[in-house]
């Protein structure tokens, strides 16, 4: 196998949270030498956060968020209140290819570490700084928080059952996209550096990003000075087109219920002709109610209708394989523990990851949603425990002495 | 100067969201995409809309304006030896190959990797595909709605503990489409960075459902870490993290940390309310949410969004309008950043369009041609870059190859 497409990249990550991380995740995948910045005096807030292994809180090294997307990177802890910290970041930043930030506008430049100063200490660094609404105008020094960003950016005007008010997308989804479209500007800032050895600031608004995934209903809007309707799980060419309620999960998870669903999509009149067979109801692909998809649509409630009787009595996992060997698009509507154990396909793809932590053990974790057939592209490790790397990375990459190091940490420094 | 990658030639044969975004983001970053879709019809995006005037045009949904822009278009119908031959042929000038057909189709037509690697070993070949190229679901149908569901997201979204009679909830749009596409453009370029320092191009197998649970924030872990499944019916353990109407529209109220919650209770004016036991801290109104919703819908009631927004900023408090469309293109803040870009288009006319989603201080983001009308390209491309004769261009048109 060959190299990682960015061994030999590094990266001095001052992200926390999730957009950054997720960000640095993708660019650890492929090999960059991640090393976050963390203080143990303002610890990522996802290292206080739930879950915790087996239900037991506490500690800094053992959530599930932070142990997920932090995989494959490095953390030295450096409390950048101190001028000796500040020393070591600088020579940290000398040695690296990127310096990522999600810090409010302005504090990188306070901490002496603005695009300006950056150059100076390494003329072709390449540096993001992901906010919530970007570096200019009149907004910048606003708060984001993650969950307010989907209202904010148009995703809940659009997202909703037919009739019913603006909806949430149900997790803070402008995060990882921020991550991964910030992921993509550093990578081609790094093959625009590769050709011409500038380097360059970029300037990213998860705003903006997710009003990238937006262009049906802003093009309504702009096209025919229209606010698109809520539709629910419906779609204007196709139907039926919905989630429908099976057979509740046999088990009790900490003594609730669990709902299962099925979405399933009929493309065509074929599609319908064979699902209605399918469903032991073969005249209703004749019906005149739901013979073509004008009248599909027109009469969606009823068809809904029926389609929900005739699954609410059979097992998801299993209706989807069904429909599947017909030639229909369905799928259960997965939940985490049915992609954690009962989706044989992730599975047998290899798609998980099982790496030893030294504090939580062997626990699964998502992994890399791409092969690539020659490189070398993988999570190399678990998620660092707080200040792992202190000693490696000031000693061996930056030739800090131990006595130094030691000196370092009885000053605060380090924490 | 040049954009990023303006040395780039990429070849695409995409259909609707997942590969055309993945080399939208590269073409609007100055790189060559030459698209290939089917004659007669083309890629379904032209099907979608939403059209000027809500009447359909294959040269004017909005979904394909907005997706191809800066790409030359050409039409090949690959499932013949001929068109297949000029895909070849593309590629073997090219330095990426990014496509979406669906895992079947790949085999009935022979496209695979083997093939376009003999034609040219420095190409890096994306393949971009529901489940991905292998395993027991390779070969299943997929469409917008099932494969967010399948990749986890899609349960977690809907009514809440309120209406558990409610299925989960879509979000809006083509959003797995999309995560297919930005996720695919990462691994690509990873790929052409080891072909810069290699010689060597690979191929990348993309999975649109991997994309979607690699982005589960905490929820998924809940299952490996403590035995719990995360669904839609959870109540939230703290408050007030909601959207209440006021009078002009809908504002997300969003106190997290307790210093929000008291910059908040400030904007209000102090209420006495306030300081009732029951919202004490930020779980106990979560624990007495119906109480306090009362309070929040009454107050936000007589006020209008914009100035219950700032207000909150100006206490650092991190409320969000919830933004209709119009509110968007109205918004001086985006005005002032210049986010949206007006694109001309010589059948769908002169409109304005989301723009960069990211911008960089040394290279241009740039929107240098409007997308392709179908077949608008072939002449150039066929023609001019693979020196097929004009006799010959007729000639496969005739005979429906292109």
């Amino acid at each position: 196998m060959a190299k990682a497409p960015l061994a030999g990249v590094r990266v001095a990550d001052f992200t926390w949270v999730w957009a950054g991380p997720y960000c640095t995740l993708q660019l650890a995948h492929l090999g960059a030498d991640v090393i976050r910045i963390e203080s143990t005096s303002r610890p990522c807030i996802t290292r206080v956060l739930p879950p915790w292994p087996d239900g037991k809180p506490g500690g800094l090294n053992r959530s599930g968020y932070f142990n997920q997307y932090n995989q494959g990177k490095r953390s030295v802890t450096l409390n950048l209140r101190h001028e000796a910290a500040r020393e070591v970041a600088r020579r940290l930043i000398a040695q690296s290819d990127v310096v990522t930030n999600n810090f409010a506008h302005g504090v990188m430049e306070k901490m002496g570490f603005g695009y300006e100063a950056l150059k100076r200490i390494k003329p072709d660094i390449i540096m993001i700084s992901l906010s919530g609404y970007g570096d200019t105008g009149p907004y910048r020094d606003y708060v984001a928080y993650g969950p307010a960003q989907i209202p904010l950016s148009g995703f809940s005007a659009l997202t909703g059952y037919k009739g019913w008010p603006p909806m949430h997308t149900g997790f803070s989804y402008a995060d990882p996209n921020a991550g991964v479209h910030g992921a993509f500007a550093i990578l081609a800032a790094l093959y625009h550096r590769a050709k011409t050895g500038q380097g360059q600031y970029i300037d990213m608004s998860q705003w903006e990003c997710a009003m990238a995934l937006l262009p049906e209903g802003i093009l309504e809007y702009t096209f025919n000075n229209c606010e698109a309707e809520r539709i629910g799980n419906s779609d204007p060419h196709m139907a039926p087109h919905g989630i429908y309620r099976c057979l509740d999960r046999p088990e009790r998870i900490a003594g609730h219920v669990i709902d299962q669903f099925i979405a399933l999509v009929c493309a065509d009149d074929n599609d319908w002709r064979q699902l209605a067979h399918i469903m032991g109801q073969a005249e209703l692909a004749d019906d005149p109610r739901f013979a073509t998809l004008q009248a599909r649509k027109q009469n969606e409630d009823e068809l809904d209708a029926i389609i929900g009787r005739w699954t609410a009595n059979q097992h998801a996992h299993e209706l989807a394989a069904n429909l599947q060997r017909a030639g229909i698009a369905a799928a259960v509507v997965a939940d985490n523990k049915y992609l954690a154990e009962e989706d044989e396909h992730l599975r047998l793809r290899d798609y998980f990851v099982y790496l030893d932590h030294p504090e939580v053990g062997v626990r699964q974790h998502a992994g890399i949603p791409w092969r690539m057939s020659r490189s070398d592209s993988r999570i190399r490790s678990a998620a660092p425990t707080i200040g792992q790397h202190t000693d490696e990375v000031l000693i061996e990459l930056l030739g800090y002495t131990k006595e130094e190091v030691d000196q370092l940490r009885s000053s605060g420094a380090l924490d | 100067m040049p954009g990023a990658l303006s040395n780039l030639r990429i070849v695409e044969l995409g259909e609707m969201v997942s590969a055309p975004y993945a080399t939208k983001l590269m073409a609007d970053l100055g790189a060559e995409v030459i698209k290939v879709e089917r004659p007669l019809s083309g890629d379904k995006a032209r099907l979608r809309g939403p059209f000027p005037g809500h009447s359909f045009h294959p040269e004017k949904s909005g979904l394909f304006l907005y997706l191809n822009t800066n790409k030359y278009g050409v039409t090949l119908d690959i499932s013949r030896p001929e068109g297949m031959r000029l895909l070849e042929r593309l590629v073997e000038q090219a330095d990426v190959f990014v496509h979406n057909v669906w895992p079947p189709d790949m085999d009935r037509v022979g496209l695979n990797y083997e093939r376009l690697h003999k034609v040219n070993p420095r190409l890096v070949m994306t393949s971009i595909s529901p489940f991905g190229l292998s395993g027991p679901h390779r070969n299943w149908r997929a469409e917008e709605l099932t494969i967010w569901s399948a990749g986890g997201v899609c349960v977690l979204n809907g009514a809440g503990p309120d209406h558990p009679e409610l299925p989960p909830l879509k979000t809006f749009g083509s959003q797995a489409g999309f995560q297919g596409g930005v996720h695919a453009a990462v691994a690509t370029m990873g790929g052409l960075i080891a072909q810069m320092r290699d010689g060597e191009g690979e191929h990348v197998d993309v999975s649109v459902q991997e994309s979607l649970v690699s982005q589960l924030e905490l929820t998924f872990e809940y299952w490996p870490y403590m035995g719990l499944i995360a669904t839609r019916l959870g109540r939230k353990p703290i408050q007030p993290v909601e959207s209440i109407r006021c009078k002009d529209g809908w504002i997300y109220v969003c106190c997290i940390e307790e210093h929000q919650w008291r910059g908040f209770v400030e904007v209000m004016g102090s209420p006495d309310w306030a300081r009732e036991e029951i919202f004490a801290d930020r779980v106990k109104r979560g624990e007495n949410w119906e109480a306090l919703k009362i309070f929040l819908e009454e107050y936000c009631s007589q006020q209008t969004v914009l100035d219950l927004y700032q207000k909150a900023q100006a206490r650092r408090v991190p409320f969000a309008p919830v933004s209709t469309m119009g509110d968007l293109l109205n918004s001086e803040h985006l005005k002032a950043r210049g986010f949206f870009v007006e694109i001309s288009h010589p059948v769908a006319g002169t409109h304005i369009y989301p723009g960069a989603p990211v911008k960089y201080s040394a290279t241009p983001w740039e929107i240098r041609l409007p997308a392709p009308t179908l077949g608008q390209h072939n002449a150039q491309i066929f023609g001019e870059r693979l020196g097929v004769s004009s006799a010959q261009l007729r000639e496969l048109a005739r005979a429906g190859v292109i």
